[in-house]
């Protein structure tokens, strides 16, 4: 049984179970910009980083991973994380939610290991290397109990699980060899400067120059740059991806300037300039093709997609543009409706593809 | 499309080649949405054969980490059984051996993707 695939409608529970965590991560977030919300909420603020990272991104990356290993027991990855955040959100012991979430990281990191056995490759490599970069940041926040210490080697989980997953497209195009050995030792100084900023501010630093070139590579070589003049859905995920990677050249540069580290006038922006305009725009783009696979349910593309997009962005501009903190809040207010947006927008399309094509 | 192998089995119909041709229209309806081109020009195809109780088709995909293979494999089964006489079934396997590598698309994609 542990071997056999779950089916698309089980795996929904698992998806709420990740969603959860983002909603009270989301409103964790408000709560830190003074933002007035009922204790149960407002006392999750110092988790709001765990919530979203390890427990929501962790909980989606990792059912995304397990539909691809089509494995039962790939599927106790997502389960783990969904629930180390339900435990974090019922305040139940700390060491409870990091165990469930570093078992998730580990069957995740297991996982990939296990595809890039089957198919040894940069890509396949990579991912696994994004999913032990998880694995490391659940680890030193058991250890250190602090969350900044997590945060180098989460923000890294997502940036190479997504340059792996693009590195991955760029097999349609002719890229150069030289560009894939540049790739490689970008991902090793991503791992090396967050591994270094354990020990050294100047980690953080290594780590900004690996992601600023990261952005780089990926605006030159990414399959984004030609299907940007197809149209409809495969051109809005290159608009996405496109734009994403300006914000992650924009955070690494804050982050160059010592914006990553705890304490920085600059923390705030760098950091959401690669996890909300990086990231997220990833999540934008994808959610209407990974959730269809994901639980078998069509997401029919409309220009209307283009909304919450520009709502993040004209928001999380706000954001790091401003010192006033009745600004920021307001941002971050926008923040989340842009994502709010989103979640609504793919709703109405689900509801739309149904009336479409009766199944 | 050359790297679709032209078996063709002792129990092969009469037409089958004409089947074949349309069988392999059908499939390049999918649409592999990331990269915005079609499954047999992308090379997925690895192989199409009509017997006289199905048609038998072996599918990869480019990466084994990648979600989308059910759903693909979905959308291309419905693509042919809209294309397919009464009585002849959808025998479609996912299959990993030898793996995806960018010479298997075709001339157009290759040319499209500037090749």
């Amino acid at each position: 049984m542990l071997n056999a695939d779950l089916r698309p409608l089980a795996r929904l529970p698992l998806l709420f179970l990740g969603m959860l965590s983002l909603l009270v991560g989301v409103l964790a977030g408000l709560a830190r910009f003074g933002v007035a919300l009922p204790l149960p909420v407002a006392s999750q603020a110092g988790a709001h980083g765990a919530l979203m990272i390890s427990a929501f991104f962790g909980t989606v990356i990792s059912l995304e991973r397990a539909v691809a290993l089509a494995r039962g027991w790939a599927y106790l990855a997502p389960l783990a994380a969904g629930l180390g955040g339900l435990s974090l959100l019922l305040g139940m012991p700390l060491l409870l939610s990091q165990l469930l979430l570093g078992s998730a990281a580990a069957i995740m990191s297991l996982g990939s290991l296990l595809i890039a056995r089957r198919q040894p490759a940069l890509f396949t490599v990579t991912l696994a290397l994004g999913a032990l970069a998880w694995l490391a940041g659940n680890l030193f926040w058991l250890v250190d109990g602090v969350i900044s210490s997590a945060v180098p080697w989460w923000m890294i989980f997502l940036v190479i699980t997504i340059a792996g997953e693009r590195l991955e497209l760029t097999r349609f195009l002719p890229t150069p060899l030289l560009a894939k050995r540049l790739f490689a030792a970008i991902i090793v100084a991503l791992l090396g400067g967050a591994a270094l900023a354990t020990q050294q501010a100047l980690g953080l630093q290594v780590l900004a120059g690996g992601l600023l070139a990261l952005a780089m590579w990926l605006l030159r070589y990414d399959i984004a740059r030609r299907t940007i003049h197809q149209e409809g859905l495969t051109r809005f995920i290159a608009v996405c991806l496109l734009s994403g990677y300006g914000w992650l050249a924009w955070g690494a540069w804050l982050g160059l300037g010592g914006g990553f580290a705890p304490g920085d006038a600059q923390r705030d922006a760098a950091l959401h300039s690669i996890l909300l305009g990086f990231v997220l725009s990833m999540v934008f783009g994808h959610a209407p093709i990974i959730f269809p696979a994901v639980t078998k349910v069509r997401i029919p593309y409309h220009p209307f997609f283009y909304l919450p997009l520009l709502l993040l962005y004209l928001s999380l501009l706000l954001r790091v543009a401003t010192d006033a903190s009745a600004w920021r809040q307001a941002a971050g207010i926008g923040n989340a409706l842009a994502l709010l947006l989103f979640v609504l927008t793919m709703l109405v399309s689900v509801a739309r593809g149904r009336r479409d094509t009766p199944l | 499309m050359s790297e679709i192998q032209q078996t063709t089995s002792p129990t092969a119909l009469p037409g089958a080649e004409e089947l074949r041709q349309t069988l392999r229209q059908a499939l390049s309806q999918v649409i592999d949405p990331e990269a915005g081109m079609n499954i047999v020009d992308l090379g997925l195809i690895y192989r199409l054969e009509v017997t006289s109780e199905a048609v038998e088709v072996d599918i990869t995909m480019t990466s084994p980490a990648c979600p989308l293979g059910e759903m693909i494999i979905d959308q291309a089964t419905a693509a042919l059984r809209t294309a397919l006489p009464a009585g002849l079934e959808v025998d479609m396997k996912l299959v990993w051996s030898p793996p995806w590598e960018p010479a298997r698309m075709s001339d157009h994609a290759k040319v499209h993707f500037g090749w």
